[in-house]
């Protein structure tokens, strides 16, 4: 299978389940370290996805295994009315609890899946431990079965002698297409952006491309116009964080301004999207503004001094007639 | 049916937009550093928000800019290079300024990252207009200028970086140049 012969990213899959503990990779550490963080509970998943130490697909990863953690803290028991109605209340709270962790990614409709499942078991008077837990072991194995599908699909993409420029942060899957580039002897360049205020372009992007081997430089986020004027990429790739039923996406702060500047410039833009239905357009997302102190200090450094204000939207959006190509996969 | 949950989103993403609605068509977005009697045509009084970018790598220019307005009594309110596109997307700015270096009938040499709220201004029918700079600057810098950030290293070892500091801005992006 050829599947096998992918080189896997850390960031591909950043979240694993062993015995009581999801242990979580802390991307705010890289390049420097590789660790991961011990999740033991909602509330503890909560904390590393508020704190943004995982993000993209692994706030995903995080919310379905916080289930497998609480269904396990729960201990055994679920096919009495009284025992699956308690556990039913502990997926709700769950849900509840981790849909209100951030706002832009869409946690509800994640989550909904969990206790719709939930639901279902206690329809059927089937034991709604084993059924959740088997639905949402089966449901990721099939999530990474299409992700990696994709990754095929972005290599396919990748022609020979391309030069993609890229924003924040894939989750593996365009480090892991790189790598099948260079399997299939095809030459690529890819331009990373730093991605302020948390340089995910610099840390993860940057750093992962060049482990998977591929020819990478790192720019400025304010650079992107200068490279496509002296047409020095020829395709951007990026990834999303929400889509919308009329093909709007939510990206990484940053992503709208390139879309812009590659329709202008006529550079094909495709972007890695998760479709739904939930949100109309792309007006209906809500954006997340964080804290100006995360840009405004680094390292508890101020960046600049005085009495300066900060604006920090974490996300932006891009209207569907930016995008040359969504390649996506189907997370319902 | 709405949740509690969904109705605390929307709470949420109500404030944010009620907030921004109260600067919606205000923002003054600054981009470099003019020459110190530029930033004595900024308009007085309430109603204007001046915006400026943090200008990667150095941080330079949003150092020394902040230090004007501040002491013009102007707060500013900065913001990463990454962000001028949702200020246009949610219809915040009013006009754009940029510091430009030499200009001619076919455009303008501005510090990089001109071209990005060029473009933007094109499409959101946002005036653009240029200012002189107060100094001039080098075309590239250094590769590991992009390495860091406040002098903590941000990217992985033996890295390649491209680091342009200057780009030419065509005329069809620019409202007004200024002497």
């Amino acid at each position: 299978m050829e599947t096998k012969t992918i080189k896997e990213s850390p960031l591909f899959w950043p979240a694993r389940l062993k015995g009581p503990v999801l242990w979580v990779l802390d991307e705010t550490l890289i390049p420097q370290k590789l660790k991961y963080i011990k999740v033991r509970n909602t509330k503890e998943a909560v904390d590393v996805i508020r704190k943004m130490k995982t993000r993209a697909f692994g706030q995903f990863l995080v919310v379905m295994q916080t289930f497998l953690l609480e269904i396990n803290n729960v201990g055994n028991g679920g096919t009495g009315r009284g025992p699956s109605l308690r556990l039913l209340n502990k997926i709700q709270k769950t849900a509840e609890a981790l849909n209100n962790s951030r706002p832009t990614f869409p946690f509800a409709e994640v989550t909904s899946i969990v206790v719709r499942w939930a639901r279902q078991a206690i329809e059927k008077k089937i034991d709604i431990r084993v059924f959740v837990t088997k639905s949402i072991e089966g449901y990721l194995a099939g999530i990474r079965v299409r992700r990696l599908e994709r990754v095929r699909k972005i290599a396919a993409l990748i022609k020979n002698g391309d030069s993609i420029l890229t924003h924040c942060n894939v989750s593996g899957e365009l480090a892991m297409a790189a790598y099948l580039c260079r399997q299939q002897n095809k030459q690529a360049h890819f331009f990373a952006t730093e991605t302020r205020p948390y340089f995910q372009g610099s840390k993860l992007t940057a750093w992962e491309l060049q482990r998977m081997g591929a020819d990478v430089t790192l720019v400025a986020d304010n650079a992107v116009g200068s490279l496509m004027a002296d047409k020095l990429i020829n395709k951007v790739i990026v990834g999303s964080d929400r889509s919308c039923a009329n093909g709007d996406f939510a990206n990484k702060i940053g992503t709208y301004q390139i879309a812009v500047l590659a329709k202008e410039f006529g550079i094909p833009f495709y972007v890695l999207t998760q479709p739904s239905d939930k949100v109309k357009t792309g007006r209906d997302i809500p954006v997340e503004i964080r804290n100006p102190r995360e840009l405004l200090t680094y390292l508890k450094r101020k960046v600049v001094s005085g009495v300066v204000s900060g604006f920090y939207p974490g996300f932006d959006v891009v209207p569907h007639e930016l995008i040359t190509k969504a390649i996506a996969i189907d997370v319902h | 049916m709405s949740t509690d949950t969904d109705q605390k989103a929307e709470d949420r993403a109500s404030a944010q937009d009620l907030a921004l609605k109260d600067i919606e068509g205000s923002v003054i977005l600054i981009q470099g550093v003019f020459k110190p009697a530029v930033f004595n045509l900024l308009p007085k009084g309430n109603g204007n928000e001046v915006f400026v970018m943090e200008g990667r790598p150095s941080l330079e220019s949003a150092n020394t800019t902040c230090q004007e307005l501040l002491g013009r009594k102007i707060r500013p309110t900065l913001i990463a290079d990454n962000m001028a596109g949702f200020l246009f997307y949610k219809r915040l700015v009013k006009e754009v300024w940029l510091s430009y270096q030499m200009a001619d009938e076919q455009g303008a040499l501005c510090q990089i990252g001109g071209l990005i709220l060029g473009v933007l201004g094109k499409r959101h029918h946002v005036p653009v207009k240029l200012y002189p700079s107060s100094e001039e600057s080098k075309l590239m810098g250094k590769q590991r200028d992009i390495f860091y950030f406040q002098g903590v290293k941000v990217a992985p070892a033996n890295i390649k970086g491209y680091v342009p500091l200057m780009e030419w801005l065509p005329r069809e992006y620019i409202t007004e140049i200024h002497a």
